[in-house]
């Protein structure tokens, strides 16, 4: 083990003890490694025994239990002025529910419907609207310990301080959704266990190489490559991913290839403008390029080459970071299923927005962050012949939904003008609470007080807008888009 | 109540006249309240086996006491639910005579056979659950089953003799096919009626048997003998096939579970405990339900290689590599793995005895005979190979014994059960195992 | 009534049913009954109705003698359940074969009437399928049987196709089917000499691991495979073919072991790289490798212990701890001289087969690797042996090969110890699934061995020691003998298969040369005459038309 990767390719016979007893010479290396967990870099201050939502050194309020019971939900509810008493009642408690076939998934559905329209009037949905709602108000991170990167150089009040104790770190989207439930505690939040299953499961393979011409403890002129294999992740025996597997890195637009200094097998790369890696996700909808401002990436390697743990940070608009959360499926399903509330994540970026300036009104549209990395030994090869990143067909229907709420959402945000549900994506759990609630006694009611983006034929399906003049870009005949709906799969 | 006789049907199978006996049952209880067989007998006694390698420590398993009232000791703890329903033996021995003493072999084909084998691998007769099935396994579907906790189907120990032993159901999932799967009929259904393809079946066998004479012309000996073996499989495929066509005799009080998953099958410990009570379980089913009479379970083979995750040696290299510690005067890791294997036997009898059966429950019903290769296996030994006889027989079996054989064969163990099986056998075994006397103080 | 019947078999099926006695062979000396194996039922099957017909079941398990699975087809029988899943199986196929989907392609005459019985093309299919599926033309009360018997049941149904279904179905559990049996007839003095049918089978299923196909069957009808030229050409073809391969295939997954992965398991908690696709990966390893050798390349096998050169795959290239080009499913690999690995020992196959679920085992390696190349088998340890004094890891002795090297002192011991483990210790830098190793428990690896005088070290000392061991070019002619014959190897006379062994030598090592050889010596077809009983009738001579 010891001898492996300090060898490259063709060997040396070198007798093993003189090895061991000596410092390797310099010679051309490299090492790869594939990634085996990757999430957002949020520290966690809590005993792990502890409870998700409980108050702790990072969170003084605990995690967010937006939409998490009657009471929770209610509160969201009393926020929206123009919400009958009897309105509310009936959306928190639908009567009659219990003669339905399926009365979780009822309330589930109501509740979102209800969740997805909070503006400051009736009829605006605001998971594409967010600016229409009041502020519900989102717990923020209290403590001062934090992962990342110091990006900016400087050492301010409002940065963190690593575990390690290195001052003046950004990461200001940990201040902002640091608390957020299903991402609290990367050992047991929802969407973080999640993200790294689907990853592990095959939905994406981050892969890293460095290499170096002196030593990979230490070395001057090192180079960092990370981006997306378009090989699938292997696991063991004991479902951990295997080592020493071989993976092709693609030079796709999420591929990167950074200098970098190694100083006792601490891997440090320059600061670049533009960082492109992988992005973090659990549907096939959220794969794309994380463009990192002023990124780095920071990464400790283990002497044996056994392992490796790190950062990589940089500035993210924070719209993409808002997308990318929201509308994995619907603005609601996160929110009620994991109790989230995209409304609120959105006055929190807003609010602890800190680069990337916009040239003309000079707010800021970036926020300082960092994906937390950990990966274990890999063979990453060139490929031979031009490999592409899977992009099943499936996914694309998938990936066009999102992006026609995503550019809803952002038209929505830069002009604040309400902008409408786009139909056929799912959006607003539209028509899934009309099909859900087939057979609820009280349906009429919800039917005709609940907003919706869209109506339902007789037949029970959309309808659909009729075609623009100016031709849209996702329509090529003339016939609209039918788009997967992110709510057809499973919660 | 009186029970109505077998009656003659008609079977109409596109005009031609198929003759097909079918019992005529309108209940199933006497007044004793205890069940019945169309022909007015008693339900019949269940015998399994239940093998697992490498022995035991003897001074943590053989009790101090011999009869009643034994102590439970430190390896016999995990059957203490089941003392009442049990007999345990120790200090039996396996006389080799002539032969080598076959490390990993002689012992268990001794305790099955009543002889020393000749060679290593092979049985020199019929092992005892078939001379059992032989008797007792007519009208059920199959004549016996076999099971291998392990994934290997070679881990059985059910022969006709010679080489060949059955292949066991190496995963709970093809053993439920085999069981419950295409060729099931439900002996519970009230509109049950004989399958016509199955008489169809009938005459293909049929032709299959008259071959005989004909290809057994100018073979040899040793090659009769092979084709003989054959010709009695097609002979048994004939009978279980008769079977199919009558209703079965057997209502049982159980519901078929939905087919297992596929899952690992290894000789991991965790694995070995999820599939040995699944896999006892099916059997229990099938049992109760007169797919067959007799079942076979094995949970490894003779030289065990089941390891707990983690350990690099192993049940088996434990045994031979592992220092007896001065303290306590035996090994202790093996000590360990040896209960493990007690455990796994009392999840076997324990889904037995889960099973409601008429007055009491499947295990009351049958006879268990459970066995392993070894005693001291870090020498091979053979002499006090822990053998174990659980259940109640139908009644015909006293329990609560510790029977302390103080080197008597083991085919004594074997002969006893014959006879609580009702065989009519008085002698059993060869060399220096032939015995006639059985150990009458456990019959009932 | 159309009839469409394949030309090649025309020819003798009008011999086969003109009358005269067609396999007049069934009176000659019943020299070998060896059941079918899983492959060569499943070849069978789709050679004779094709791939599109799916074979399902359990097939009984199967014995290793004498080194061989091979040698028990000729020992074993078929059990209850055995014969339960043949039944279950014959009657699968049959179905298919005269389903709607297939019995235009099948069935190679259409009756008059679907619901009646048709005689003669009954007649016609039976005897096709009975030829091919006995592998030898069927007698007249044969045919009849199988004929009534469609008859009787076409008549229960109402279905012609149903007569032919159940019809075939007993073909396909027959005895016949199921058993080779290998037919002798004198050939003077005290030699009797297979029959052309029983050369046919014992020629194809050696060379093509499958049944024989019409154009060797032609050469048996003929009695060319009697003579010395007919047998020439026919060896010649079935050599051409790349269907040589399947039967080399199978013979080294016979002769190397490789079932044993069937009951491989590693210990997940000390090596999570073992598992799913490995072991089928370390199997295709060995046999892509041996293969291209030896039939490809045309290569000296002695070359087997000591090349470099191998094919892997994605998996094992984790194992190997090399980089993968991705360009396909299996890629050519040379391992640098420096890399310790030498031929098929080294491979991951040997190491991981031979070895205990969660450490390398000497011993084992060392046992086996003799068995399967060498020819010598390790007689089994004595009963009452006690290991625990001696290979206490946490003693004095650090590494395994410490501790085993003390069997050397106990006489006991080192007759058999002395004997298998130096092959296992040279191997000691590779772990139990076959990754490389320079230390255990911190102390480096002692790789150097002695056998007979002769010294070496590690796993390429080891190649090149076999390379030049004559015991093995001797002992691979030998198991190939038995695996052709069905002879147990350990009983085989060396002067069976001296002619076959000479022309591989001669040949500088070539497995063609070797199974030309072997083949086409009249050993391979011949045998003794056994002990006769009185009672027995003395076998007639072979009556051939």
């Amino acid at each position: 083990m010891i001898l492996r990767h300090l060898l490259l390719g063709s060997t040396v016979a070198i007798s093993a003890l003189a090895v061991l007893a000596q410092p390797a010479a310099a010679a051309p290396w490299k090492r790869g490694f594939v990634v085996r967990e990757y999430g957002f870099a949020f520290h966690y201050g809590g005993r792990s025994e502890a409870a998700e939502t409980d108050p702790a050194a990072d969170c003084a309020r605990g995690s967010s239990v937006h939409f998490a019971d009657e009471t929770e939900m209610r509160k969201a509810l009393e926020k929206q002025h123009w919400r009958s008493k009897q309105e509310i009642d009936y959306i928190v408690k639908p009567p009659e529910i219990d003669k339905a076939r399926l009365p979780t998934y009822v309330r589930f559905y109501v509740w979102g419907r209800a969740a997805s329209y909070r503006g400051w009037r009736k009829g605006i949905e605001t998971y594409v609207n967010p600016f229409a709602a009041p502020d519900p108000g989102q717990p923020e991170v209290t403590g001062r310990i934090g992962d990342g990167l110091n990006l900016d150089g400087k050492i301010k009040t409002s940065d963190f301080t690593s575990p390690d104790g290195e001052k003046g770190i950004d990461n200001a989207l940990y201040r902002a959704w640091g608390c957020d439930a299903p991402f609290r505690n990367p050992a047991s939040g929802t969407l973080d266990l999640r993200e790294n299953t689907q990853m592990q499961e095959g939905l994406y393979t981050v892969v890293i190489r460095i290499s170096g011409n002196q030593d990979p403890m230490n070395d001057s002129d090192a180079t960092v490559e990370i981006g997306y294999s378009p090989d699938k992740i292997v696991r063991d025996a004991r479902a951990n991913v295997a080592s020493d597997y071989s993976y092709r890195i693609v030079k796709s637009e999420q591929y990167t290839k950074l200098k970098a200094k190694i100083v006792n097998g601490v891997v440090e790369t320059e600061q670049v403008d533009e960082l492109h890696v992988p992005r973090i996700g659990w549907f096939p909808d959220q794969m794309g390029d994380a463009d990192f401002h002023k990124g780095k990436l920071r990464l400790k390697m283990a002497a044996d080459g056994e392992a490796a743990a790190g950062v990589v940070g940089g500035y993210r608009n924070w719209l993409d970071l808002l997308s990318e959360n929201t509308f994995a499926q619907t603005g609601a399903e996160q929110g009620i299923r994991d109790h989230e509330d995209a409304v609120s994540l959105y006055y929190a970026l807003k609010r602890n927005a800190d680069g990337m300036p916009d040239p003309k009104t000079g707010r800021n549209m970036g926020i300082s962050m960092a994906y937390r990395i950990k990966a274990v030994p890999a063979h990453v090869v060139d490929p031979a012949k031009p490999a592409q990143v899977r992009r099943p067909a499936e996914d694309e229907k998938r990936r066009k939904g999102f992006e026609m709420v995503k550019a809803a959402m952002l038209k929505a945000v830069s002009t604040r003008i309400v902008q409408d549900v786009p139909l056929g994506t799912g959006e607003g759990q539209f028509p899934a609470m009309e099909r859900t609630i087939a057979d609820l006694p009280s349906k009429d009611f919800f039917l005709k007080t609940l907003d919706a983006p869209g109506k339902l034929d007789e037949n029970g399906k959309v309808i659909m807008p009729a075609p623009k003049a100016e031709p849209q870009r996702q329509v090529s005949n003339g016939t609209p888009t039918t788009v997967a709906s992110a709510g057809d799969d499973d919660q | 109540m009186k029970l109505h006789r077998r009656t003659l049907l008609r079977g109409l199978f596109q005009g031609s006249a198929a003759v097909v006996g079918v019992p005529f049952l309108d209940c199933f209880l006497d007044s004793h309240g205890q069940v019945l067989a169309a022909t007015g007998q008693r339900l019949p006694t269940r015998f399994s086996t239940f093998f697992y390698g490498l022995g035991l420590t003897t001074q943590l398993w053989v009790p101090k006491k011999a009869g009643l009232d034994y102590e439970t000791t430190g390896q016999l703890k995990p059957l203490e639910p089941f003392k009442k329903k049990m007999n345990v033996f120790s200090g039996m021995r396996v006389m080799v005579d002539d032969n080598p003493n076959f490390q990993h072999w002689s012992g268990n084909a001794a305790i099955v056979t009543g002889i020393s084998p000749t060679k290593a691998s092979q049985f020199d007769s019929k092992t005892i659950d078939q001379t059992i099935a032989d008797v007792i396994s007519h009208g059920s579907r199959f004549k016996t089953v076999a099971a291998a906790a392990s994934g290997d189907p070679k881990h059985c120990y059910s022969s006709l003799g010679g080489a060949n032993t059955l292949p066991a159901e190496p995963t709970p999932l093809s053993l439920y096919t085999r069981l419950f799967g295409p060729g099931f009929q439900d002996p519970s259904k009230a509109d049950w009626k004989p399958d016509p393809q199955v008489m169809l079946q009938q005459s293909v066998l049929s032709a299959v048997a008259d071959e005989r004479k004909d290809f057994m012309k100018n073979l040899g000996t040793t090659d009769r003998d092979r084709m003989d073996q054959y010709f009695t499989s097609v002979r048994e495929a004939e009978v279980q096939i008769a079977a199919e066509l009558q209703r079965p005799t057997v209502v049982a009080k159980v519901a078929i579970p939905s087919a297992p998953d596929d899952m690992v099958v290894n000789y991991a410990l965790p694995n070995v405990r999820k599939v040995t009570p699944l896999m006892a379980k099916l059997g229990a089913l099938a049992m109760a339900t007169d797919q067959t009479r007799v079942f076979n379970l094995a949970i490894s083979e003779p030289g065990s290689n089941i390891y707990v995750p983690g350990d690099p040696l192993g049940y088996h290299i434990t045994t031979h590599m592992e220092a007896i510690d001065p303290t306590l005067g035996y090994q202790p890791r093996v000590a360990k793995y040896n209960v493990y294997s007690m455990e796994l036997l009392a999840s076997t009898l324990q889904e037995m005895d889960a099973l409601p059966e008429g007055d009491g429950t499947l295990l009351d019903h049958s006879l268990v005979m459970a066995y392993s290769d070894q005693s001291y296996a870090k020498i091979h030994a053979v002499d006090g190979i822990p053998i174990m006889l659980a259940g109640n027989a139908n009644g015909r079996m006293k329990t609560g014994y510790h029977i302390a054989g103080g080197g008597a064969p083991v085919s004594r163990v074997g002969l006893t059960v014959q006879k609580i099986m009702g065989l009519g056998v008085d002698g059993w075994g060869k060399g220096s195992m032939e015995t006639k006397s059985a150990y009458t103080e456990l019959l009932a | 009534m159309r009839k469409r019947v394949i030309l090649a078999v025309a020819a003798f099926l009008a011999c086969a049913t003109s009358g005269a006695p067609a396999w007049a062979a069934a009176s000659g000396q019943v020299v070998g009954l060896r059941r079918l194996s899983e492959r060569e039922y499943r070849n069978s099957i789709a050679d004779i109705f094709g791939k599109d017909i799916a074979v399902q079941g359990m097939f009984e398990p199967q014995v290793r003698m004498g080194g061989l699975v091979a040698t028990s087809t000729g020992v074993l029988s078929v059990t209850p359940v055995g014969f339960d899943s043949f039944s279950k199986m014959a009657d699968s196929i049959a179905v298919q074969v005269t389903s709607q989907k297939f019995r235009d392609k099948l069935v190679s005459c259409k009756p008059q009437s679907a619901k009646e019985f048709d005689e003669a093309c009954a007649q016609g299919f039976f005897s096709r399928y009975g030829l091919l599926l006995f592998r030898r033309p069927l007698a007249d009360s044969e045919l009849k049987a199988r004929v009534n018997l469609a008859r009787t049941m076409t008549k229960s149904t109402g279905d012609f196709y149903a007569g032919l279904r159940y019809g075939l179905a007993e073909m396909l559990q027959s005895p016949n089917f199921l058993f080779r049996k290998e037919v002798a007839m004198p050939a003077g003095g005290k030699i009797l000499t297979l029959e052309p049918y029983s050369r046919a089978s014992r020629l194809s299923y050696l060379m093509w691991d499958t049944t024989p196909d019409s154009a060797l069957l032609q050469a048996a009808a003929s009695g060319d495979l009697n003579t010395a030229a007919g047998l020439e050409k026919q060896v010649t073809r079935l050599m051409a073919s790349p269907r040589l391969d399947d039967g080399m295939r199978a013979f080294f997954t016979d002769m190397l072991e490789l079932d044993t992965f069937d009951t491989v398991s590693k210990d997940p908690l000390i090596y999570p790289k073992w598992g799913g696709p490995m072991a089928a990966s370390a199997k295709e390893e060995t046999l892509r490798s041996t293969i291209d050798l030896a039939l490809h390349q045309n290569g000296d096998m002695r070359d087997l212990m000591t090349t470099r050169k191998t094919f892997i795959n994605r998996s094992l290239a984790a194992i190997y701890d090399v980089d993968f080009t991705f360009d396909s499913e299996w890629m050519p690999y040379e391992f640098p001289a420096d890399s310790g690995r030498s031929g098929i020992v080294t491979q991951v196959s040997m190491l991981s087969m031979f070895s205990h679920p969660g450490q390398s085992s000497p011993t084992k390696r060392g046992v086996a690797l003799m068995d399967i190349f060498l020819c010598e088998p390790t007689p089994t340890p004595p009963a009452n042996v006690d290991f625990s004094a001696i290979n206490d890891t946490h003693g004095p002795l650090k590494t395994v090969r410490e501790r085993l090297l003390a069997h050397a002192t106990t006489p006991t011991c080192a007759s058999c110890h002395t004997h298998s483990d130096p092959i296992g210790l040279t191997l000691e830098g590779f772990d139990t699934i076959g990754q490389r190793r320079l230390t255990e428990n911190g102390q480096l690896i002692d790789l150097s061995a002695t056998i007979k005088g002769k010294s070496f070290k590690d796993g390429v000392g080891l190649g090149q020691f076999l390379h030049n061991d004559p015991k093995y070019p001797a002992c691979l002619a030998r198991k190939l003998y038995a695996y052709g014959t069905g002879a147990n190897s350990e009983d085989v006379e060396t002067a069976t298969f001296k002619t076959g062994y000479k022309s591989f030598v001669d040949s500088g090592y070539r497995m063609r040369a070797l199974i030309k050889g072997l083949v086409e010596s009249p050993e391979f077809f011949n045998t003794a005459a056994p002990q006769q009983d009185a009672s027995e009738a003395p076998p007639t001579k072979l009556a051939l038309h």
